[in-house]
């Protein structure tokens, strides 16, 4: 494949994504991390993966409106595509502790309200998106 | 014409929306979880009132409409009423009510600041807190609505989430505008968690994890002209939350006056029910773009 063709190709992709209202083009926000101390932190659920199926009910319940049902982020919410391998490279624990946190000043709420478990079925959940 | 037509579509289009509720148990104590930006929760409860001999029964019903200015700022405007057997039933006023997180992350100790204006009379009974020494209950309501009071309430409130349980204190100051009562005090402790922590994977609504239960303790401190207990109106109150669906949920409390000053029995109820992305859904459907 020819670099024109690759970038053809490309264009076609993000056009489409941006057609369906996807957020292909979600850049993080680098002052938005983790402590590190938060993100080693291990899933306790990393071995119970039937507890995933919990994860999406909440998912659903909780994310959808911003993330979209597939996780790929809605561009008029400038939410993040959780498909993408910048949010997917993420520890467990990272993902956990921006959940429970939020990024208030750019539109993600904190989800401490969630009980510690359910936050982490989200995580576990997250994991299937890609 | 058009603009009923655009209401009639607007009710339609809340009508559908599926948001959680994730309501926390207390009616009192406030915690640091503020409602979502653009959301809106429209809440009624109603304090029941169970008197003492010699005084009488009554019910004082109210409105809440919440919404999610931002991450970290949630407005409130309440309107209220009372009813009291063998009396009348009066509209006892509004007030309008904003809470503001200054630090942007989660901490071990997570404060809240709160400032409400309240336009509201004598006859008020809802008691969303208590402050200063006790009100008395024998006046007739057509004497208690004419007397009008313009509050300005302040509140600090600490909240810290340990694990699956919330533990908030609230620190009450409340000034009446309208009157030379100096400054009251006020307090509230809430502690709940929910029953359940794992979520399961059906849509159930009698699972554990639909309800949180907890207490609250609330009372008054006096004023700057006498602090402290006495004649004061103290309470506790076991109080029960039910996620009925995933954008309504139930709440209940039964406070028991801890002094002669209190109603030995308070009973509140209250449903709310939440619409996510109410703000751009208006903007929408009102023109502009979002």
């Amino acid at each position: 494949m020819t670099h024109g063709t690759r970038l053809s190709v490309t264009c076609v992709f993000v056009s489409l994504g941006a057609m369906l209202g996807q957020n292909t083009a979600y850049q993080p926000d680098p002052g938005w991390r983790a402590p590190a101390a938060a993100a080693f932190k291990p899933n306790p659920l990393a071995k119970r993966p039937e507890a995933a199926a919990g994860g999406k009910k909440l998912f659903l319940r909780n994310c959808t409106e911003c993330h979209g049902n597939d996780g790929s982020g809605i561009m008029k919410k400038h939410a993040a595509d959780l498909q993408l391998p910048v949010v997917q490279e993420q520890s467990d624990g990272a993902l956990f502790w921006k959940i429970t946190n939020g990024n208030p000043d750019r539109g993600m709420p904190s989800f401490s309200k969630l009980p510690e478990l359910q936050r982490w079925q989200l995580v576990l959940f997250l994991r299937s998106l890609h | 014409m058009k603009l009923i037509g655009r209401i009639l579509l607007f009710a339609l289009f809340i009508a559908r929306a599926d948001s959680p509720a994730q309501e926390s148990p207390y009616f009192v104590t406030y915690g640091h979880h503020l409602e979502e930006p653009g959301n809106l929760e429209i809440a009624t409860s109603t304090t029941m009132g169970v008197p003492r001999s010699g005084q009488k029964f009554y019910l004082a019903p109210y409105m809440e409409l919440e919404y999610g200015v931002t991450g970290r700022w949630t407005s409130e405007l309440y309107l209220e009423g009372q009813s009291t057997a063998g009396d009348s039933a009066v509209f006892t006023g509004w007030r309008l009510e904003n809470r503001f997180r200054p630090l942007k992350r989660e901490h071990r100790i997570n404060p809240v600041l709160y400032l409400e204006y309240e336009g509201i009379n004598e006859a008020s009974r809802i008691q969303k807190e208590i402050v200063g020494n006790a009100p008395g209950f024998g006046e007739p309501n057509s004497e208690l609505s004419q007397t009008h009071a313009h509050e300005l309430e302040t509140k600090l409130i600490l909240s810290s989430d340990v694990h699956n349980w919330n533990l908030a204190e609230n620190f009450i100051v409340e000034k009446n505008l309208s009157a030379e009562e100096g400054f009251e005090f006020g307090y509230a402790l809430g502690v709940n968690r929910p029953l359940g922590t794992l979520a399961s994977a059906a849509n159930c609504r009698f699972c554990r994890e639909n309800f949180s239960a907890g207490l609250e303790l609330y009372g008054g401190l006096g004023s700057t002209n006498g602090f402290g207990f006495h004649n004061t109106a103290h309470y506790v109150a076991p109080v029960i939350a039910w996620q009925i669906s995933d954008n309504a949920s139930l709440r209940f409390s039964s406070a028991i006056g801890l002094t002669h000053e209190s109603n030995p029995v308070l009973l509140r109820f209250g449903y709310s029910y939440e619409i996510r992305g109410f703000g751009a859904k208006l903007t929408r459907l009102f023109g502009s773009n979002p």
